[in-house]
């Protein structure tokens, strides 16, 4: 008998530990999504209009460059920091100085320092920082957005370089069989899928750019809304089809582990997510186009797939963001050498 | 000020008590889902401790069931219940929170109960064995009515964890009782603050008000030798809940 309670104890102490291990990986997951794009927006793959140059061909000059330190920062998710590790070791590769003050907090924290100075570098979002940063309301039009976005950011000092083919923005998915079933590939296709019903966050039921927008703008009247904040919940229920679309993150990594489709067409009520560096315009001023042209080579090449994949990298494989940062630019021969 | 004239616009709200999303529905809500899981948890936890209790075997399994109760993050359990449900192809409405609360619920309960127990004093138990009384007497007669104050202590304690926690469900569905308006109200941010007020407001009423109507029960329940004994024998380890005769 007592034997038999001790394996029960140990059993039952297990089971706790198990619990608490999962419930701190839950946390930080939950917290890194929640935080990704916390505005929402959307565009096309705003594929070719933003390359300048190609990948190849950076200006891999070994030798030191004269000038103030670059802070490069980062918000406290993810694919932030890996971001932010893939400009600061490309920069320093090139012999730039470069300091780092990665995993920050909201932008009403790193707004005041770029303008100041305190931080040189921040790879942003461009509905986002329009939207969160500003509080203005971000343009659909991808053209539009960035223009915007160019004069919010001149008005306190910052120079916003060419942004990144990639987006993180709100999409709104379906199974893979969902999707062949119904013939669905774009949002105006599931007015044809009888009554079904969208998760999302509890915000999402009365904005104009999740639930409240659907309804409206693409007359979706068979669809209704279940608030499922936390994230892995959310895939969960869809994955069991006890929900048929889910709010999600263009660059979540479960989106193709679990061979999920993103619909399209959303361009009329979700503006664009792209990754935008910014820098502050004296560090800008005193390393002139050579370090502009640098960057934009770089984000040239970050589309959706490579931060789906980057991402993957992290929080499906463990992998730490500044080593997944070193390997994708050795994979592109961008640190030189 | 102009915030609590916010509030108690709020309330006043056309629709706001009854319809779909009103103030009685989802206080109804609340109630039941707190209620179902204090229902299982008692039949699960008392009669198990009472009869360790009285066998005075188990101690290993009551400091388990503490220590774990008290490591176990309800939030991390609901959502890993909810995935789990959820694979199963069962609605994230209810069960996820159920399972979850029940095992909030089962350590105050089992320890309380197995607590009361193990400390009626021994000479009164040894006394109703000295005249005669056989074990079920002695369980039944002296140790469960002695130990009764310190039983429903525990479970007063548990439906007051249960109903505090009863919001989380809101983060998985549009459930979760009154919970539903404080998630709500917080994901809007600053434009949400009156609804996350208000719905903490009624949580916290909602608390106050079943622990006082809890305490009245206890009062009708217990036998009155016993509500005298409680008073000037404070036993240890329990928390007595009980103010007066």
């Amino acid at each position: 008998m007592r034997r038999f309670i001790r394996s029960r104890v140990f059993g039952a102490t297990l089971l706790a530990l198990m619990l608490v291990l999962t419930a701190c990986g839950d946390g930080s997951g939950g917290d890194a999504t929640s935080t990704t794009a916390g505005g929402v927006e959307t565009t096309t793959t705003a594929g070719g209009d933003t390359s300048t140059t190609a990948g190849g061909d950076t200006t891999t000059t070994g030798g030191a460059v004269d000038g103030p330190a670059i802070t490069v920062a980062s918000f406290n998710f993810p694919e932030s920091v890996i971001l932010a590790e893939i400009y600061a070791q490309a920069l320093e590769a090139n012999g730039y100085p470069i300091e780092r003050n990665l995993n920050l907090g909201s932008r009403e924290l790193i707004f005041p320092e770029i303008e100041s100075g305190a931080i040189g570098f921040l790879p942003e979002y461009l509905g986002s920082a329009i939207a969160i940063g500003f509080g203005e309301s971000a343009p659909t039009d991808p053209a539009e957005a960035l223009q915007t976005l160019t004069d919010l950011f001149g008005g306190i000092g910052v120079t916003v370089l060419e942004p990144a083919p990639g987006e993180d923005k709100n999409v709104f998915v379906v199974t893979g069989d969902f999707a062949s079933e119904n013939s669905v590939a774009t949002v105006t296709d599931l007015a044809g899928a009888g009554d079904i019903t969208l998760a999302g966050p509890p915000e999402c039921e009365e904005r104009e750019t999740c639930y409240a927008g659907l309804v409206e703008t693409y007359g979706l009247d068979n669809l209704a809304f279940e608030s499922i904040q936390e994230g892995a919940a959310r895939v969960a229920a869809l994955d069991s089809g006890e929900i048929q679309v889910a709010l999600l993150f263009s660059t979540q990594p479960v989106i193709t582990e679990m061979g999920f489709v993103a619909l399209e067409g959303t361009e009329e009520i979700i503006a664009p997510e792209n990754v935008v560096p910014v820098v502050n315009s004296e560090v800008a001023e005193a390393y002139g186009e050579e370090l502009a042209t640098l960057v934009n080579s770089i984000s040239a090449l970050i589309t959706t797939d490579v931060l789906l994949d980057l991402n993957g990298r992290v929080e499906l494989e463990a992998q730490n963001p500044e080593d997944v940062a070193t390997d994708w630019l050795t994979e592109n021969s961008l640190l030189g050498g | 000020m102009e915030f609590l004239s916010e509030v108690a616009a709020w309330f006043t709200e056309p629709g706001r008590w009854i319809g779909e999303d009103g103030i009685l529905p989802r206080t109804l809500e609340h109630l039941w889902l707190a209620i179902l899981p204090m229902v299982i948890a008692v039949t699960l936890a008392l009669p198990s401790a009472v009869w360790l209790a009285h066998r005075r075997k188990g101690e290993f399994l009551a400091n388990a069931i503490v220590n774990v109760g008290r490591a176990v993050p309800s939030f991390g359990l609901l959502v890993l219940a909810a995935v789990f449900f959820a694979r199963a192809g069962i609605s994230l409405r209810f069960w996820p929170a159920v399972v979850t609360l029940v095992a909030l619920a089962i350590p105050p309960i089992f320890t309380n109960a197995y607590t009361a127990i193990v400390t009626v004093p021994p000479e009164t138990v040894e006394a109703a064995r000295g005249v005669g009384f056989r074990e079920n007497e002695v369980l039944w007669g002296i140790e469960v009515p002695v130990g009764l104050p310190v039983v429903l202590a525990g479970i007063r304690i548990s439906f007051i964890q249960v109903l505090a926690t009863v919001p989380l469900a809101a983060v998985l569905s549009s459930g979760g009782g009154l919970g539903q308006y404080v998630v709500r109200g917080f994901a809007q941010g600053p434009a949400g603050l009156v609804e996350l007020f208000s719905g903490a407001l009624l949580i916290a009423l909602l608390t106050v008000g079943a622990d006082w109507a809890f305490s009245i029960g206890e009062r009708a329940v217990l036998p009155e030798g016993v509500k005298r004994l409680a008073l000037e024998d404070v036993k240890a380890g329990a928390s007595v809940s009980l103010q007066e005769g």
